[in-house]
Formats: structure tokens, C-alpha cells, sequence
């Protein structure tokens, strides 16, 4: 069986789709989101589809570098690009929250260049969420306060008369669901003969994030039949990498280290593992938001939460056991100082292992793939 | 028995210090006028005081604490302590050596350090690496941008250095003043646990007052700006920055700004500029250079070009109530630390941002804008052309932005920056 033209994963090869399309038309909304560290759950509840943007696609940012200099990030600067030429139109609402120093920013620049330019009349309503970036009983209380209110916003921005608690443990059970098959489908990748390669994952874990979770959990059980009894990959000539570090949102990258001689066994990304190995606790049923709040603060963090680095190195060691995996890839976007200092730690502590570690630098388009390629090929032969 | 010199070489960077300021001293004394400068050679002296008092109080054997400039070094005065300055320090030695801090930015980079991270947290991490500070702890809030919780792991995870981390929200609110105070509270307290000493908060209040009065001499030489021509020479801006940390919450500090204030009451009355004639009435919304310590005089007596403010020169934060109870006292330093320079401007969206810049070109008079944008400082690369439109549209004044490293002279140049704003400042004239 082929994945090569699957409808679903061919979600991933663009922004807006038709189920976007089909949902909207029964004048439902569509709530854009950056990072992983927002309750997607509140979100499903209230009956708007959290769209996770991506600028997959993109390779130039001639209109984003107008307001964003060279110094900045650029995936980010991709999806303002996307969106100053009006790919995210179709929003109703933009959800942003202080994941990194450069996604934080694109609240103004949404409200003052995209939502608010030339002949764009929507009005399209905007939220914020404030993350403490430690992770402490304190730091949980603020951070419940904070969704508590986004609830009270998006109530009165919907007119949604009340999110209900039914309607919270309901989200709750399919957003478990869907991690829960987004982690058997990392099961068909991780074992000896994988049933797919990295870049088919992470075109599953993209489509997954832009349509209904409902119907996306439709999709990722018939995906895993057709898995299942899919004749494994040879990857006997491959070295198995764990790849690990900045977004990756366009299979370009995963592509060219695959055709590299290697094959992406396992991951530590936020189209990946850190967004589905964490579900949703139902310790308090009189409370549903607590325990989407809960998931959300003390599961496996990514960088910007800077005191929890050693949880986060113990998931890599546990990975690479799990995965058997033969080297690990660190790859950083430019101007990424968050998982850029991650990474330089990982770096001197993976030595330990005595496992091969390869630490690159790159853009979000790819415009330096020889430079890459020869990079990456080095080091699998070295392996 | 303490051994004095080995308490001593637990900062053998402030004894590097200590050597520029006294060997810059006296050059400038020895070279320049009597009246020469004053704001450096006042400066200079207090600092050159307060680095000897420091490194007495090394050999003494009290604990070397690091720490974030958001978070205020007086805060630091509840215990007997040497602070340090995480960035304050790279960029004051980037300021006084030959080579600046470039050589502790390349061994830090060496170890894998990413180039584009802030260059004010290289330094001392290059230094630490080399074991020249040893810290007995480090204390930082969870802000201003990414490069401090991306740096500062460094410290815990690799050189075992407890780190202590307030946690400073996102949002300008009052439920965030109060967060933030808990957060200062409970993080002193650590901090004392970790050291071995418990916070005197009555010794705190002492110098929370000194700096009480700082802030009214500081608003008084702010309204004394807003005359033509600008009664206050470049280099203070440089050395308010400096003073801002080395001399925080110390008499040297109130000295400091009194002698300054008096002198910028006389230039006034009389009218009279620093070092001639003003042309150009600058703001810089961001930083100065830090390796170029002389740019500020080039620029009043080669282009006349005033620096009527930079980030860490419009500060008017609230003098903080030390006659009330300890929860007053917290929520006090919580909101003054929220309102510090970059710290402000950084944990709060850009709209705040740029009506104080417009203000400021208002109320100040301001003929341009030189926004310095800093390779480390991520959160502030989507606000240049965002300020320059306001600018544009509300005052009628232009921006100049030059992409530059404020700590590391080999990104852009002292010559390609101070090219950059003659030609600009040829537009203006």
C-alpha cells in the first residue's frame, strides 16, 4: 500500500484544505495557533478548529523581511509572509502565546500588518496566553488563570453561551484518542521494520494539526490498517537517526536526509513526539480545564522552558534505546537561541552515550540543501 | 583561615575590570581638561571605588552571586554578597580592553554556543568556562528574551552553578505585579538558603531608598533634557548604564547623579553645550555601542549630535515604598523590575513601546531615531519598521537602523557603524 498520494497526508502539502473549506462553509470557525503549549482541547470545545500554521511551501520572505529583520527566525517570518500575501485570510481568530521571541511578536504584526491592511475587512479576533517559562506549583496556578480567562474570551468573541465541562471532557476523550494513535502509528516507525519513513510521519503529524479532530482520527485509523498491512521498509542499508531540535514543517528537510542514507527512526519535534506523548489526565472530572491545563504545563517541555533540560535529555537517551538508534541529528533553525542552547547542551552530554552527534544550523527553506546534504552525508558515513 | 588570594580569583574578571577602569582613569585625567567629559571621570571614580570594595569583599570570603540585569543588583543587598552582573560585565570589559570581551565570546562559541545568541551573556559564560568567576549561585528572572533561558542552563547543567529563576510573566497587569513580587520573594529566599544567610530586609530597605532618591535626581536631568541645547553630554548615557548596575543602591550611586545634576543645572542656565554647538537632537530607542566608548563623544563633537536617551536611559519606573510591610516592599521592587530598561519594553507587546518613543520625539524634541538592532535581541526584531512608520507618520522624523552586535566589534565595525550615521546625519543637516 502507498502513502505517495494519500489524501490525508496530502493535507500537509498545503495551508488550506477542504476540510477547512467544508467547515467553514457552515459558518464555523478556524483559530490560527503557532505553538504547541496552547490548549487545543478549550478550543475543539467551543467548536472552532485549531489551526496550527505552518508557511510549508514557502521559499522566499521578501514581504515578512519589510517588518522583521535578518536576525529573526525564519519559519516565522515565512508564515507572515504567507500571510501578508493573504494565505491566512480564512482565520476567524489568532491564538498567540509566548512559545519563543519570535512567534510572540507576530501578535502586533498580525493586528497591525495582516488583520488590519488594505481591503481585508474581517474582523478577526486575537488572544494572548502568558507561559511561565519555569515550571513551579506557582507557575501552574498563574498559567490555570490564564486559560481560565482565554475560556472567558473565547466565549464572549464566539458568543458560545457557556463551554461547558461535558463539552471539555469530550474534546478531552478525542484529543486522547488522537494522541493515542499518533503514538501506535510512532510504534509502526520505531520498531525494526518500520512501516514508514520519517517524512510520512511527519506529513501524518502535519495534516493532523490543520483539520477536525475528529475526522482526523478517522484518518489516522485507517492510515494505521493500511500500516499494518503494508510490507515494511528496507531500511538494513540506512543509519537510524533521531532527529531532534527546531520545527520542521516541510518534508523537503526530512526528504533530504533521508536520501542521505539515513532514516529518521525517532524525533524530539513539535510536529512529533513532544506533542502527543503526554495525554490528558482526568484526575478531576469537576474540573476538565485544570486537567487540560495540567497536560499542557508539566508534560515533556521544549526549550523555552528553561529549567527542565534534563528531562528533556532523558527523553533523548530513553529514544535512542527505544529507537536503536545509531546517531543523533541536533539541527537548529537560524536565530533559534532557544533550541541553539539546547542543542550545544545535548551536544557534550550525549558524548556520554558514545553515540554519533551531528549539530547543524539551517534555514526554514531550503536554500543551502548541497551544504546540508554534504554535511549529513558525512556524518552518516562516519557512522 | 581564608585565603585571601584564592577568594580573591573567584573574579579575576572584576580584578580585569578593576586594572581598565583605574589605567582609563588615568588617561582621562591625565589627558583631558579639567572640565573635560565630567559624566567619565565622575563615573569612573565611583566605579574605580566600588570595583576595590568588591574584590576586598572577595578576599573576605563573601559569596560571588551572578545575576540577570532584570534583576535589579540592589535587590541582591538583602545579603552580604559580591554581585556580578551577567551582562553588564561582558559588555563593560567590551568597553574598556583592547580586544573587548571578543576572546571569553570565541571560547564560548568554541563550545558550541550559537553565534546569534546575545553576546552580553558570552562573555561570562566564555569566562566561567574558564573558571575565572566562580559563582556560589546565579539569580535570573525568566526575562527579557530567549537568549536568558536559552544561556543560562549553561550555568546549571554544565558548570553546576545553582541557578535560581523568579519567573517574570508576559503581560503588564496587575495580577502580574503581584506574581512577580511572590516570585522575588521566594527566589531571595532560595537564594539566602543556597548561600547560607538569611534576607535582611531592613538593610534592603536602606538601599532601596538611596535608590528612591536616584530616581528624582534621574527625573530632574530627564526634564533638564527636553532644553535646546541638550545640557547633558553623550557619555553619560554610557556611564548612567554602567552606574545602573556597579553602583546600584550604593552612596557612590546618589553622588554620581547629584554631581551630575548640578552640572547640567549650570549648562542650562547658561545655555551652553557640552562640546559646542548641537545640530542634531538623537534618540536612540535601543542601545548604544558598548565597544565603542568614545562614540558618544565623536558624535557631540564631530556631527553634534545629541543621544538624548538610549533603553537603559528613560526609565521612570515608581520609587518603590519602603515604609509599609514586606508584601508593599515586594510588590514595589516586582513593579520597578517589570519597569526596568529592555525588561519593560521587552515583557509587554510593542504598542507601549512606540507611544513612549513618539512621546519622547515630542516632548524632547527629537530631529531622528538610530535604532541599534542587537544580533542577540530577537524580541525586538519586528519592531523597527513598525516604530519607523510611527515615526514617520505621527512626528514627522526618520529612523535610522543599523544591524549590529552592541558587544562584538567584528559583526559591524566601529567604522562601517560610524560611517552609517554621518551619512545619515548628512540627510538631516
Amino acid at each position: 500500500m502507498s502513502l505517495e498520494n494519500d489524501p490525508f497526508l496530502n493535507i500537509s502539502y498545503s495551508i488550506i484544505n477542504p476540510y477547512i473549506e467544508d467547515w467553514q462553509k457552515s459558518n464555523r470557525k478556524v483559530v490560527g495557533y503557532y505553538c504547541t503549549y496552547i490548549p487545543e482541547e478549550l478550543l475543539h470545545a467551543a467548536e472552532l478548529i485549531p489551526f496550527r500554521i505552518r508557511a510549508t511551501g514557502t521559499k522566499d520572505t521578501d514581504l515578512a523581511d519589510i517588518y522583521m529583520v535578518r536576525f529573526t527566525c525564519s519559519f516565522v517570518r515565512a508564515t507572515l509572509d504567507l500571510a501578508l500575501r493573504g494565505n491566512y485570510d480564512f482565520l476567524d481568530g489568532f491564538l498567540v502565546c509566548n512559545s519563543c521571541d519570535h512567534s510572540r511578536r507576530m501578535f502586533e504584526l498580525f493586528n497591525l500588518k495582516v488583520f488590519n491592511r488594505e481591503n481585508f475587512n474581517k474582523k478577526v479576533p486575537q488572544f494572548y496566553l502568558a507561559l511561565p517559562h519555569v515550571i513551579t506549583d506557582e507557575g501552574f496556578e498563574w498559567y490555570k488563570k490564564e486559560v481560565e480567562e482565554l475560556k472567558e474570551e473565547l466565549e464572549k468573541a464566539y458568543q458560545i453561551k457557556e463551554i461547558t465541562n461535558e463539552m471539555l471532557l469530550e474534546s478531552i476523550n478525542i484529543y486522547n484518542e488522537n494522541r493515542k494513535l499518533l503514538r501506535n502509528i510512532h510504534k509502526l516507525r520505531v520498531q525494526e521494520k518500520p512501516k514508514l519513513t520519517g517524512s510520512e510521519f511527519l506529513q501524518i503529524n502535519m495534516a493532523n494539526s490543520s483539520i477536525p479532530k475528529d475526522i482526523a482520527n478517522q484518518e489516522l485509523n485507517r492510515i494505521i490498517s493500511a500500516l499494518k498491512s503494508r510490507k515494511a521498509i528496507d531500511v538494513s542499508n540506512k543509519k537510524r537517526i533521531l532527529l531532534v531540535g527546531s520545527i520542521v514543517d516541510d518534508i523537503d528537510f526530512t526528504q533530504l536526509i533521508e536520501n542521505s542514507g539515513a532514516f529518521i527512526a525517532s524525533d524530539f519535534l513539535c510536529f512529533g513526539t513532544r506533542n502527543f506523548n503526554d495525554d490528558v489526565q482526568l484526575v478531576n472530572y469537576d474540573d476538565p480545564l485544570e486537567n487540560i491545563t495540567k497536560r499542557l504545563y508539566y508534560r515533556l517541555s521544549c526549550p523555552r522552558m528553561m529549567d527542565d533540560h534534563l528531562r528533556r535529555l532523558d527523553f533523548l537517551k530513553e529514544e535512542i534505546n527505544r529507537a536503536k538508534v545509531d546517531g543523533v541529528l541536533l539541527q537548529r533553525i537560524n536565530n533559534c537561541d532557544l533550541h541553539g542552547c539546547d542543542n550545544m547542551l545535548f551536544t557534550h552530554e550525549l558524548k556520554e552515550l558514545d553515540i554519533p552527534v551531528l549539530n547543524i544550523d539551517r534555514e526554514f527553506y531550503q536554500s543551502d540543501t548541497t551544504r546540508l546534504q554534504t554535511r549529513i552525508e558525512a556524518f552518516i558515513e562516519m557512522i | 583561615m581564608v585565603n585571601r588570594v584564592e577568594m580573591e580569583n573567584r573574579i579575576i574578571p572584576y580584578k580585569m575590570l578593576y586594572e581598565a577602569v583605574a589605567s582609563t582613569q588615568g588617561l582621562v585625567d591625565g589627558i583631558l581638561p579639567a572640565h573635560g567629559i565630567p559624566s567619565l571621570k565622575l563615573g569612573l571614580g565611583h566605579i574605580k571605588s566600588v570595583m576595590e570594595d568588591f574584590i576586598v569583599k572577595a578576599g573576605e570570603g563573601l559569596p560571588i552571586i551572578g545575576h540577570h540585569f532584570s534583576f535589579p543588583t540592589e535587590y541582591l543587598y538583602c545579603f552580604e554578597c559580591v554581585p556580578v552582573c551577567i551582562e553588564a560585565t561582558s559588555y563593560f570589559l567590551a568597553a574598556l580592553l583592547p580586544n573587548g570581551s571578543e576572546p571569553y565570546y570565541d571560547l564560548i562559541t568554541n563550545w558550541g554556543h550559537p553565534f546569534h545568541t546575545c553576546s552580553s551573556q558570552k562573555g561570562t559564560m566564555g569566562m566561567t568556562l574558564d573558571d575565572l568567576f566562580k559563582f556560589e549561585a546565579i539569580i535570573t528572572p525568566t526575562a527579557p528574551c530567549d537568549n536568558t533561558y536559552a544561556s543560562y542552563p549553561f550555568f546549571k547543567y554544565h558548570k553546576n552553578i545553582p541557578l535560581i529563576t523568579p519567573d517574570l510573566p508576559f503581560l503588564k497587569a496587575e495580577k502580574s505585579y503581584r506574581y512577580h513580587a511572590e516570585e522575588i520573594k521566594l527566589g531571595l529566599e532560595k537564594l539566602g538558603k543556597v548561600i547560607g544567610q538569611e534576607p535582611n530586609y531592613n538593610k534592603l530597605k536602606q538601599v532601596l531608598e538611596v535608590e528612591n532618591q536616584v530616581t528624582n535626581l534621574q527625573m530632574e536631568i530627564f526634564e533638564l533634557k527636553k532644553a535646546t541645547p541638550c545640557p547633558v553630554e553623550n557619555m553619560f548615557n554610557v556611564m548612567a548604564a554602567a552606574a545602573q548596575i556597579y553602583l546600584a543602591g550604593r552612596e557612590e550611586k546618589l553622588e554620581f547623579y547629584r554631581q551630575m545634576l548640578e552640572i547640567a543645572k549650570f549648562r542650562y542656565k547658561k545655555k551652553e553645550h557640552h562640546a559646542g554647538e548641537e545640530k542634531i537632537r538623537s534618540i536612540w530607542p535601543y542601545m548604544i555601542v558598548f565597544f565603542d566608548l568614545a562614540m558618544g563623544e565623536w558624535l557631540d563633537r564631530h556631527l553634534g549630535m545629541s543621544i538624548l536617551f538610549d533603553i537603559f536611559n528613560y526609565n521612570f519606573a515608581d520609587p518603590i515604598n519602603t515604609k509599609s510591610d514586606l508584601e508593599t516592599l515586594f510588590y514595589g521592587m516586582a513593579k520597578k523590575a517589570m519597569e526596568a530598561p529592555m525588561t519593560k519594553q521587552s515583557a509587554e507587546f510593542y504598542y507601549p513601546f512606540i507611544e513612549t518613543c513618539v512621546q519622547l520625539a515630542k516632548d524632547f524634541s527629537a530631529d531622528c531615531f538610530i535604532f541599534t538592532s542587537h544580533l542577540g535581541c530577537k524580541q525586538f526584531g519586528s519592531v523597527p519598521q513598525l516604530l519607523r512608520e510611527a515615526l514617520r507618520d505621527e512626528v514627522g522624523i526618520p529612523m535610522l537602523l543599523i544591524d549590529l552586535d552592541v558587544g562584538d566589534a567584528r559583526f559591524a565595525s566601529e567604522k562601517i557603524i560610524r560611517e552609517k550615521i554621518k551619512l545619515f546625519a548628512q540627510t538631516l543637516l
